[in-house]
């Protein structure tokens, strides 16, 4: 279970996030909604250690983590763009976070190789990333996220490079995927169907506090 | 979290020192000389009308080729970026060879074409009108750098501008010229003014083409100091000389870092479509383009290799081979560059990933590595002389000198790659539990490997060419490429210039070969367009 205690954080002297509070409990899929530059992406980054905040605590199971650099967290962050390492192919990328877990690189590739063929990608597996359609390179990042069963996934506008036609259909796969996965989930958004279709609770950040919707 | 803090700051200690012992005690060595040297102090050499004359020509024939670049580099670069035309991309990547070519071989092509032994020189001398003797052949090898640095701006410079913006001068009446004089030119301005600088301080500081090509009527203050502390020992009048050739780069470095933050690069911009030439008028300019670079650029390195192989088939390449110093010289160059190259990979590495990310001063610990290119390579080692005069026949010495001149090449390269590098990779490698060391192995020295590469090959051909420092610093024993081609080119007889155009063709053959064998250029261009192939896949705001 994650909480963010009264988190506290400027930007260029300006309150981004001013005393955020927020719960994602077990098994749980929270949606954060915001407008451009509300500091959605911005408490992401704080929840995955990826930036300290400037006052708050963050902690898992009660255990305060604020301290703890985002290698140590077990959290998985699924970027806006995906981040797919280019200088990898797509068995490499998704066999990432288990070589550094220490298991040995060829174990690594026969586990990402099985966990890409239950996601349709089995026949891209030695591909370039950059050969990939947007939804193909999207399972592939949530393949590298899910396949160290991390205790929570955060989600980085997921849908927002993706063709508007396609999203909705890509929308139902992905939380199908995240749901069968049984985890918790942090999803920040600025697509209130996009939150309503994935997420148990909702709220909206603005002004640096947050509102409930759902 | 950022590819910044992956290595320790505490690194930056060792270029930082490195550049504290190499470059800025021998800079502070020679202004403090310069400073004490009585008659000849700093204003003294003013006073004088001789070293005034040699002072201000200095600055006039950089001045000179500023101008002469820009007035023929600008249409050149225009036609490379609007003009779509069979062999434009073999041309834009020759405009890179200059750049690999080390100055005295470039000094040399001139002098195979010009000189009074070549074809067109002599029959220029013929009909009146010799070319030695007169400034022509230095700026004319001043031209063949720096037209290819003013024209690559240019077209760099070009290629970014805002096609929309300039559609839109259009759509508003204006004609092409004056769409490009009031959209276009304003904003290629300050690009060409960042390159005027640089070529103003290459030519300012240039010492190869200087040497060879003034001789000793229009010998410039670089080529002065040497003359002053080689064979002469007045070191007191050479270090006022060379405190105002510091004072004269620092400025124009100064004025160079000012105008490079002005460089704005709009965030989206839709390019100005290329077009092929319509009518014989536009067919003619690209032709008129095309036969300036070849005719500047191309000519002196095509005579090199012509009077290369004559002379190679009349018999220097049986001498050249059973001379004992060419194997020597040989050897030594390798050897030296291997190791300035070892060392200047080292520094540049550690001064880039260390300085990244710096919040506080960090532009200015960046910009440290720029030092180097501010000094000219005589007050370098003019400086080291009078520093470490116990040292000088030191090989460590000898090769801190060369890596001190090579490593900026490969700290700019990797800053510049570190700064286009998005940061979600790092941060993504660190969500899936990789520690900022593997982060660096896994990740971040995967994706710079290209960048590294280019700094590496240009650092390369900048040892294997060093000459300044090699005449100052080395011991007879040390003779390398660029000395020999000097001694044999001071030598009387054609069959020494013989050696020397055949001598300066394998010093540009190794220049190349390192260049292409480390930067791979067709590796290269495929991983650059493989991260703007996936730049441009995400080109949205965070």
């Amino acid at each position: 279970m994650l909480d963010l205690h009264d988190i506290h954080h400027r930007w260029q002297d300006q309150p981004l996030l001013d005393g955020v509070s927020l719960r994602v409990g077990a098994g749980e899929t929270v949606a954060l909604l915001g407008a451009s530059g509300s500091g959605k992406s911005t408490l992401l980054k704080i929840a995955a250690g990826l930036e300290a905040p400037q006052a708050g605590r963050v902690c898992w199971d009660g255990q305060d983590i604020t301290g703890v650099p985002p290698h140590r967290r077990g959290f998985a962050l699924i970027f806006q763009d995906f981040a797919l390492f280019p200088h990898l192919d797509v068995r490499d990328n998704v066999a990432f976070g288990l070589v550094e877990q220490g298991m040995a690189r060829s174990a690594a590739r026969a586990q990402a190789v099985a966990l890409l063929a239950r996601f349709g990608l089995a026949g891209q597996a030695s591909a370039r990333v950059w050969t990939l359609s947007g939804g193909e390179q999207q399972r592939v990042a949530l393949a590298r996220a899910l396949i160290t069963r991390p205790r929570l996934l955060l989600l980085d506008e997921p849908f927002s490079a993706l063709d508007a036609d396609r999203r909705a259909d890509l929308r139902e796969e992905f939380g199908r995927r995240v749901r069968e996965a049984g985890m918790a989930a942090l999803l920040v958004t600025h697509d209130e169907a996009e939150a309503r279709a994935m997420a148990q609770r909702a709220w909206r950040l603005a002004g640096g506090v947050l509102h409930a919707l759902w | 979290m950022s590819a910044a803090g992956l290595i320790p700051r505490v690194w930056l200690a060792v270029p930082l020192l490195f550049l504290a012992a190499v470059a800025v005690a021998p800079a502070w060595r020679l202004l403090a000389e310069g400073a004490s040297a009585g008659d000849a102090a700093w204003l003294g050499v003013w006073a004088d009308p001789f070293w005034r004359g040699r002072l201000l020509w200095s600055l006039a024939q950089a001045a000179v080729t500023v101008v002469l670049a820009l007035a023929l580099g600008v249409p050149v670069a225009w036609v490379l970026a609007r003009r779509a035309f069979p062999g434009r991309a073999l041309a834009l990547r020759l405009l890179m060879l200059p750049f690999v070519v080390p100055t005295l071989v470039a000094a040399i092509g001139v002098l195979a074409l010009w000189g009074p032994r070549g074809w067109p020189g002599a029959w220029l001398a013929e009909a009146g009108l010799p070319l030695d003797e007169t400034p022509w052949l230095l700026l004319y090898g001043n031209l063949f750098f720096n037209l290819c640095l003013v024209v690559r701006a240019g077209v760099e410079a070009l290629e970014r501008v805002d096609g929309h913006r300039v559609a839109a001068a259009r759509t508003l009446g204006a004609s092409p010229w004056r769409a490009f004089w009031r959209v276009e030119w304003p904003a290629i301005a300050p690009w060409l003014a960042s390159a005027a600088c640089l070529v103003f301080l290459y030519c300012y500081a240039g010492f190869g083409l200087a040497l060879v090509l003034g001789g000793p009527r229009w010998a410039t203050v670089e080529v002065e100091i040497y003359t002053l502390v080689a064979h002469e020992l007045a070191l007191g009048p050479a270090s006022a000389l060379a405190a105002w050739s510091l004072a004269i780069g620092a400025a124009v470095a100064l004025g160079h870092a000012l105008l490079e933050r002005r460089l704005g690069v709009p965030a989206r911009w839709q390019p100005v479509p290329r077009a092929r030439p319509a009518g014989a008028a536009q067919w003619l300019g690209v032709g008129l383009a095309m036969a300036v670079l070849a005719l500047v650029c191309g000519a002196p390195l095509l005579a090199i290799a012509w009077r290369a192989a004559v002379a190679l088939a009349g018999g220097a390449a049986a001498s050249l081979a059973g001379d004992p110093q060419v194997w020597l010289a040989l050897g030594n160059t390798l050897r030296f560059s291997a190791l300035a190259l070892a060392l200047a990979t080292a520094l540049g590495l550690l001064h880039a990933l260390a300085a990244h990310g710096l919040a506080r001063g960090g532009s200015a610990v960046r910009a440290l590595a720029y030092l180097p290119f501010v000094l000219s390579p005589v007050t370098v080692a003019f400086g080291l002389l009078l520093l470490a005069p116990g040292w000088t026949a030191s090989l460590s010495l000898l090769v801190a000198a060369y890596a001190l001149l090579a490593y900026p090449f490969v700290a700019q390269s990797l800053g510049a790659a570190l700064d286009a590098l998005p940061a979600h990779w790092a941060q993504a490698a660190a969500t899936l539990g990789a520690p900022p060391r593997r982060v660096l192995v896994r990740v971040v020295l995967p994706l710079l490997a290209p960048a590294l590469r280019r700094g590496m090959a240009f650092a390369a051909a900048t040892a294997l060419g060093e000459f300044a420092v090699s005449l100052f610093l080395s011991r007879p024993e040390w003779v390398t490429l660029t000395t020999l081609i000097h001694q044999r080119l001071g030598r009387p007889g054609a069959g020494s210039l013989d050696e020397a155009f055949a001598l300066a063709a394998l010093l540009m053959l190794l220049a190349l070969a390192a260049f292409l064998l480390i930067d791979g250029p067709r590796r290269a261009t495929r991983h650059a367009s493989h991260h703007a192939s996936i730049a441009s896949a995400h080109a949205r705001p965070a």
